[in-house]
């Protein structure tokens, strides 16, 4: 009874908090699927139409293109980039250890903001030339902490025990690099490149200063269309991105497990 | 053949092994006993060459191998916790051997027979954690032994084991070991298990070797204190030795005769440790002798029954406490006063 | 899962003396450092050069203009709006992993939507509130007023609460949960109220929770570009909204404003580092 009752008592809370995290989301995807001409909720019909028109959108496709791309690529070198530094933390003593760990996390710290006028800035400096390399490069900054914490995390429990075993068992250092460490430490590392996927993919601050007509990545468009005028069909696109998103979270939690 | 040579380990100013030397002949089942800490499993890692020796060498088959890297050795290593790869399955985890040692030879013949050994082929598809704990030291034994290495390492196999699967598991290893016929070295704290499964044992403390020798000699004629407490229980007394018509140690409230060989060319008469094994000692409850000189009396202060047999306490008049067995039908119960003799050519003079 | 075709063999030769190295782990700590400070540090000092203005005029002329009017009330704004919203959370937060924490009956489930939001797209989130509020919206629909919550102030901050909500939750759940239930049981034998349990037991046992919550939602609301500029009024502009706006005319101011920021925030965060270890504490991420 008095557990009961001390559960009604969060009731408001817990609907305010659902209410907050969830009805953005949930308002996308219902508008998305509206017979109207504006985002309105689908209360007089139902219809796909704007999903048709998405679809028939070739600068919507082209971006969809290159959001996976750079998300992908993004993926690769900041888990790769994240998995080598990680490694080395856990694995050697040295002076200011910690404080040298905090520094791999500035760029959580550091408005996305200032990353993107600094990395067009220096950019154009060293000539690193604009578009995919660039957009990849400062993504793969912005991902890096993620990847970092999560394979530092997953190392820090791990045996190094099983690297001895495959020394003694015939196999050199690099060999065991290859055969037990990386396929051991492989879940922490994908999970690792999958949030880095999902950052690069919904990235819009820093990105915007760095895109170029031919690769305009999707939450660009997004917000130049919420800038010009409202249509269902960014309801359309920002669900497909939800689609995706969440897939690859599923992915990840599997994966992780 | 495993041959130890003056080997010596600093951990930056810290001594952990100190020049010790050890031989294990070929076929022999050796163990390094010690209490944690005592440098045994440094030792053992330096012969696996896991970490490497301040200085000392280590010979494997008449070879030295001390600037021989892990890989290279041929050495089956069984750890603590079996330490097996996670993401194999066991027949992964044996065949990973016999691929990196480049085994010539039927790997599949050599999993089998060796999955077979260990009473394991059944599982040869699980992962290791689908195991059990008993289940994965089997595992680890096989994957250690499959590539047919020139010496097997054993670094405290059975810890974490319980108590029955550990007993079981000695044999079984001691089985095994003969059967392949493998030199082996292993390591643990445990002394029953030493003695219960070695043809040698060498016994360390704080980084030196104290004792080497089969298990009955280091039980029965323990050169050193630290090895006549370290194995088995045993009741002391300290004391002066007096030369009279027959040795005697004169302890601080009594005098306790000792063998006819013992004399101070062999212990410093000034400080001189006698030990008693419980087993050496007879209670009875009359006061009748059996023609020993070293009688007492005094009364019992505690019973512990271990089923086949009890061990005593015995409070002596003169307030030393002896540990003594005694078989469960004797009759005796705390309080009583009994008579404790023991024969001088049975006492243990250090 | 798998991975793995076959374990690599390597042809029989011996490695790089530095790949048997102990001293590799050391290497790869300046590959990483290194890439850090390539595409990142370096930029970022970079652009501390062109804050200064090395032409007619003080070196520090961007900076005057940095630290007037304007700007510096966009500052306090900016870290005002942070401290609210960072307060919202923590209170919100706190509410829901406590309930999901001690009483939930499916912890699992509830905890998941909890981080559901942050698997999708910010501007996605910030598009949803914006569209909840639209004269399309439900509420306008429902009650011909959006009560003048978009494009204000309060428009800002409920979108940052709902986009960073997740981030303050995660930690003190975890702080929570890590609590042992027998200290909670131990104050109730000893005749503490639920409340004096709160306060005396669980709330001291979950501050490192709420310190990691507070670091998380402080940095990140700070630092949102996407807020103000989606959901705010042309009053709510945050620095990220300046510095982009200023870089379209005045590349040297923009990066004036970026160090001005960017120090105000790190003495911040200097100031909590002194009492909470940073990199600790995101570990808890």
């Amino acid at each position: 009874m008095s557990r009961l009752s001390g559960r009604l008592a969060f009731f408001p809370a817990i609907l305010l908090v659902y209410a907050i995290l969830l009805i953005p989301i949930v308002i996308v995807i219902a508008t998305s699927f509206t017979v109207q001409s504006a985002p309105t909720l689908p209360t007089d019909g139902v219809s796909l139409e704007w999903y048709a028109e998405l679809f028939q959108n070739q600068r919507l496709l082209d971006a969809m293109v290159v959001s996976t791309i750079v998300a992908s690529a993004t993926a690769v070198v900041a888990g790769i980039i994240g998995t080598i530094t990680a490694f080395g933390f856990v694995r050697s003593e040295f002076k200011m250890k910690e404080t040298l760990a905090t520094i791999m996390l500035l760029p959580l710290m550091i408005s996305p903001v200032i990353t993107g006028v600094a990395f067009l800035r220096f950019g154009g400096y060293l000539q690193i030339p604009r578009g995919y390399p660039q957009i990849i490069l400062a993504h793969s900054i912005l991902a890096l902490p993620f990847v970092f914490l999560i394979v530092r995390s997953r190392l820090l429990t791990f045996d190094e025990r099983l690297e001895d075993a495959s020394m003694i068992m015939g196999a050199n250092r690099l060999e065991t690099t290859f055969n037990v460490t990386i396929p051991v430490i492989a879940p922490a590392m994908i999970a690792g490149m999958l949030i880095a996927f999902v950052i690069s993919f919904g990235e819009f601050t820093a990105t915007q200063f760095l895109v170029t007509p031919s690769t305009t990545t999707v939450p660009i468009i997004i917000f130049n269309q919420i800038q010009t005028g409202l249509s269902p069909e960014i309801s359309a696109l920002a669900t497909t991105l939800v689609v995706i998103m969440v897939i690859v979270s599923i992915l990840g939690d599997w994966i992780g497990s | 053949m495993l041959e130890v040579k003056n080997l010596t380990k600093y951990y930056g100013d810290l001594l952990a092994v100190d020049d010790v030397s050890f031989r294990i002949e070929e076929g022999k089942f050796a163990t390094l006993l010690g209490p944690s800490g005592c440098g045994k499993s440094t030792t053992l890692h330096a012969i696996a060459g896991l970490i490497d020796a301040s200085s000392g060498s280590v010979h494997l088959r008449g070879k030295d191998v001390s600037d021989v890297p892990p890989y290279e050795r041929n050495i089956g290593l069984v750890f603590q916790h079996s330490a097996l790869f996670p993401h194999m399955t066991v027949e992964e985890n044996l065949r990973y051997g016999l691929k990196m040692q480049g085994f010539d030879g039927d790997h599949e013949a050599q999993i089998e027979k060796y999955l077979e050994m260990v009473q394991m082929l059944d599982h040869a598809d699980h992962k290791p954690d689908e195991l059990s704990g008993g289940q994965q030291r089997r595992i680890s034994f096989a994957r250690a032994l499959v590539y047919e290495p020139d010496i097997l390492l054993l670094d405290e196999p059975l810890t974490g084991l319980d108590r029955v699967l550990r007993e079981d598991m000695r044999n079984e290893i001691r089985a095994i070991q003969q059967e392949v016929d493998v030199t082996t070295l292993h390591v643990t704290h445990d002394q029953s298990e030493a003695l219960s499964m070695s043809d040698d044992v060498i016994v360390m403390s704080e980084g030196k070797k104290e004792q080497a020798g089969a298990p009955a000699e280091l039980y029965d004629e323990p050169a050193t204190e630290f090895v006549a407490e370290f194995l088995g229980q045993s009741t002391k007394f300290q004391g002066q030795l007096a030369e009279t018509s027959s040795p005697v140690v004169q302890t601080e409230s009594t005098e306790i005769h000792v063998g006819d060989d013992t004399d101070s060319s062999q212990v410093d008469p000034d400080d001189v440790s006698v030990y008693v094994r419980p087993e050496e000692i007879d209670v009875h409850q009359a006061a009748r002798t059996n023609g020993n000189i070293n009688v007492f009396t005094g009364s019992i202060s505690h019973i512990e029954y271990l089923g086949h047999r009890a061990e005593l306490e015995v409070d002596l008049d003169d307030g030393t406490t002896v540990t003594a067995f005694s078989r469960t039908s004797q009759e005796l119960a705390v309080g009583d006063d009994v008579t404790v003799q023991f024969d001088p050519d049975e006492v243990i003079v250090l | 899962m798998k991975f793995g075709i076959g374990n690599v063999r390597l042809p029989n030769v011996k490695p790089p003396s530095m790949l048997r190295d102990r001293s590799m782990p050391k290497l790869l700590v300046m590959i990483g450092l290194g890439w850090l400070s390539l595409f990142f540090i370096i930029p970022v000092i970079v652009l501390l050069f062109e804050s200064f203005n090395f032409g007619d005029g003080a070196l520090l002329d961007n900076y005057r203009q940095a630290l007037s009017g304007t700007y510096v009330r966009t500052l306090g704004r900016t870290l005002a709006y942070a401290f609210v919203t960072t307060v919202v959370c923590l209170i919100l937060g706190y509410w829901i992993s406590y309930y999901i924490a001690f009483k939930a009956e499916h912890k699992t489930l509830m905890l998941a939507f909890v981080l559901l939001p942050l698997w999708i797209a910010i501007i996605i989130r910030y598009f949803g509130v914006s569209l909840f509020f639209l004269p399309t919206g439900p509420v306008q629909q429902l009650f011909g007023t959006d009560f003048g919550i978009l494009f204000s102030t309060t428009g800002t901050i409920i979108g940052l609460t709902s986009a960073l909500l997740p981030f303050a939750t995660l930690p003190i759940y975890n702080a929570l949960q890590s609590i042992d239930e027998e200290y909670i049981h131990a104050s109730q034998v000893l005749g503490a109220t639920p409340l004096k349990t709160l306060r005396t037991v669980i709330f001291p046992l979950s501050l490192s929770g709420i310190i990691a919550g507070a670091l998380f939602v402080y940095i990140l609301a700070a630092g949102s570009f996407l807020a103000p500029a989606i959901l705010g009024g042309p009053g709510d502009f945050m620095m990220a909204n300046i510095i982009e706006q200023s870089f379209s005319y005045s590349i040297p101011l923009a990066a004036a404003l970026s160090v001005v920021f960017t120090v105000a925030l790190l003495i911040l965060i200097g100031i909590f580092n002194h009492y909470a270890n940073i990199s600790e504490v995101l570990s808890d991420l």
